[in-house]
């Protein structure tokens, strides 16, 4: 026989009657001040899932409800049968299990965001039709275009002699089409857009020293359409949204602010595995066509002496930039050499 | 304040008792488990992290119950999560497809708030007597849409009337158990909550140009340099924390003024909430949540839910006793789940 006291809620009224419940065996006794003693079949009676701190439900089949803190009775008496439940509470009931669980769950999502997301978003980018990669393209330099992209001021004859180089150097390379876009963007980048277009801007025209330097800039940026890099970034992207929000769930306010910065950090890894990608694609076909991957170097180097011309200090910013750190780069290089 | 109220009054206090260490590892199990099981379980760490905190809010000594089934939210989620993909995914294919995703949501509004507040008052119960609501699409559609497009056509001037009306749709078709709920709202209070925000904006903007004119030709002065990234960054920290100071303002008097317009029966709510305390609360969260990665979430929800609980009342001449419970019947967690996901507002 087990007894133990809580506190009836017949629905009717918001009043609660102390009760005192007594099992024996499969019966149970409930017995308030005001009425006579019932019986119930023990396997009538549902117990809710328990949760650490949390007062004990006892559901009666006519709607009432006992609240009990008679937390070792209950749990005797109506373990919980949903194993989900069994293994939350287990979980919630001790420090260290709970602990545990918070190290795994950073391992976890480690593991999704560093291998998973990568590896699933690869095969997904190579299975985009090249049709909708091309339009993808389009409309980003559209888009480009209209917002941080001017139209290029070489001259006819700069452009045409650079196209003819640009075409030397990827003759053969493979069935693709690649395509070479001069811009003016008040700075030198170069980009590639989904689709196999290459952007290049004036200023890092003028950058380069020679045509080696140049080629090697169009080698890196081949390496990212060849690596589906800008469809894979957007899957990844996704991916990681999902996530996010999926861990935050029911967050609202001040935990978003939370999400959000992990996920920019994420973010910039992604595209540091991309530059680095692209950097040994380069390596590789500047050997091929007998170039040294020095050329790369060399334009690093007085890329980033530029940059530190007009920035001065090394600010937070930067350190988040999306290139891996340009002295690793500059090294790689070297050693492709 | 007076707790007691007048001779014939009794008060009927909230109180929140959830401890930060039990609902840290509710919180840390939710997140685990989720993970694991690739968001699945999500649904039922929700459940188990609301029924935690219902339960530790207590009015009159008893605590709340949440009753929803974790497959109803899990239901919901999932078409939540499908939309908010779509949405992420559109973003990046085509922003027009964003702007469409966008649209079918504000047409979406009037039914995502009925059902989440249905599904999340149904699911609520004080005492074994469930809440209820009763609010229709169409009313909902006149209160949100029609009047939100006024507020925007007016530029904001119909906002606080809005807002007003808004309160009274959610509150007034709210029920406890046969009890209707009823809004006893007065728009002038909305109209000057607001208006005292919009100075303090207006204020805020026109020191922070002023400092910034100031500090640019301090530094001009002083030598040719500009300023350094961090340096740049310290008035838009100032700024920031201004936005929370206002927001927390507004917070506090829309809060008070909505939740002092409740009236359940006999018993009126009375809400005590202060901006100056919101302010402090709302910086430290996000301090906290910042400095711990997150961690301070469980802790920033307990004390939150502390602070909200004690400072609401019921007062009144009847006693909670009183109600009476009814029927209830199922409803769908869809609505609730978008509505939390987008982050729609239904609170009161």
């Amino acid at each position: 026989m087990t007894a133990f006291e809580g506190v009836l809620f017949a629905g009717v009224r918001a009043i609660g009657l102390p009760v005192q419940v007594e099992t024996h065996d499969d019966l149970v006794l409930i017995a308030t001040p005001a009425e006579a003693p019932r019986s119930i079949a023990r396997d009538q009676i549902r117990a809710d899932a328990p949760i650490p701190g949390v007062a004990r439900l006892l559901r009666l089949p006519g709607g009432e409800l006992i609240e009990t803190h008679a937390y070792d009775a209950v749990a005797a008496l109506w373990p919980p049968k949903d194993i989900s439940a069994r293994v939350a509470f287990a979980i919630e009931s001790r420090w260290w299990a709970a602990i545990t669980g918070l190290v795994l769950t950073a391992g976890a999502v480690w593991l999704i965001v560093a291998f998973v997301l990568p590896l699933a978003a690869e095969p997904v980018s190579r299975r985009i039709s090249p049709t909708v990669e091309a339009f993808l393209g389009k409309r980003t330099l559209e888009f480009l275009d209209r917002t941080i992209l001017k139209p290029s001021t070489l001259t006819e004859e700069e452009t045409e002699e650079l196209e003819e180089k640009y075409a030397r150097f990827v003759e053969g390379e493979d069935a693709r089409s690649y395509r070479l876009e001069f811009r003016h963007a008040g700075m030198p980048n170069a980009l590639a857009l989904p689709g196999g277009t290459i952007v290049v801007t004036d200023e890092l025209v003028h950058a380069t020293a020679n045509d080696a330097e140049f080629l090697a800039v169009v080698a890196h940026e081949i390496g990212h359409v060849r690596g589906h890099h800008a469809m894979r970034l957007v899957l990844q992207d996704s991916g990681l949204a999902v996530l996010m929000t999926a861990l935050a769930g029911d967050a609202v306010g001040t935990t978003i602010l939370a999400a959000a910065l992990p996920a920019v950090l994420l973010r910039t890894r992604y595209s540091r595995q991309f530059e680095s990608e692209a950097d040994d694609y380069a390596f590789a076909m500047l050997k091929r066509h007998g170039q040294s991957p020095q050329a790369f170097a060399d334009l690093m180097r007085r890329l980033r002496l530029q940059l530190h011309a007009k920035e001065e200090s090394g600010s937070l910013l930067q350190y988040l930039s999306t290139h891996p750190a340009t002295e690793e780069r500059i090294q790689r290089a070297e050693q492709q050499r | 304040m007076n707790d007691h109220g007048t001779a014939a009054l009794t008060t009927y206090r909230f109180d929140f008792t959830g401890r930060n260490g039990e609902y840290f590892r509710i919180w840390v199990v939710s997140l685990f488990l989720s993970v694991v099981t690739l968001g699945i379980y999500s649904a039922w760490g929700k459940v188990r992290k609301k029924r935690y905190l219902y339960s530790h809010t207590e009015l009159d000594g008893t605590g709340f119950e949440f009753r929803a089934a974790p497959l109803a939210i899990l239901r919901g989620r999932v078409i939540a999560l499908a939309l908010l993909g779509g949405f992420a995914l559109s973003g990046h294919v085509l922003p027009i497809m964003q702007l469409l995703f966008i649209i079918i949501l504000l047409v979406l509004t009037p039914w995502i708030v009925v059902a989440a507040s249905r599904f999340n008052a149904r699911n609520s119960a004080w005492r074994n007597i469930t809440f209820g609501f009763d609010g229709g699409i169409l009313e909902a559609a006149k209160v949100f849409l029609a009047l939100g497009a006024l507020a925007v056509l007016t530029l904001g001037l119909a906002y606080p009337y809005a807002r007003m009306r808004r309160a009274r749709f959610i509150i007034g078709h709210h029920c406890f158990g046969d009890t209707q709920m009823r809004a006893d709202l007065a728009t002038g209070g909305f109209f000057l909550a607001y208006l005292l925000a919009t100075l303090m904006l207006i204020g805020t903007m026109v020191l922070f140009v002023a400092g910034m004119a100031g500090l640019v030709f301090a530094s001009g002065a002083a030598n040719r340099h500009q300023p350094s990234g961090m340096a740049a960054l310290a008035p838009v920290a100032v700024l920031y924390v201004a936005y929370i100071a206002i927001y927390a303002f507004l917070r506090a008097h829309i809060g008070n003024l909505t939740l002092n317009g409740v009236v359940v029966g006999a018993l009126r709510c009375r809400s005590t909430l202060r901006a100056r305390d919101l302010v402090w609360l709302y910086l430290s969260n996000i301090v906290a949540i910042l400095a711990t990665l997150g961690l301070a979430t469980a802790w920033v929800t307990i004390r939150m839910a502390r602070y909200r609980a004690r400072n609401l009342y019921l007062t009144g001449e009847a006693a909670p006793e009183a109600f009476a419970g009814t029927a209830t019947g199922v409803s769908s967690a869809t609505g609730s789940e978008v509505s939390d996901l987008f982050d729609v507002d239904v609170s009161l």
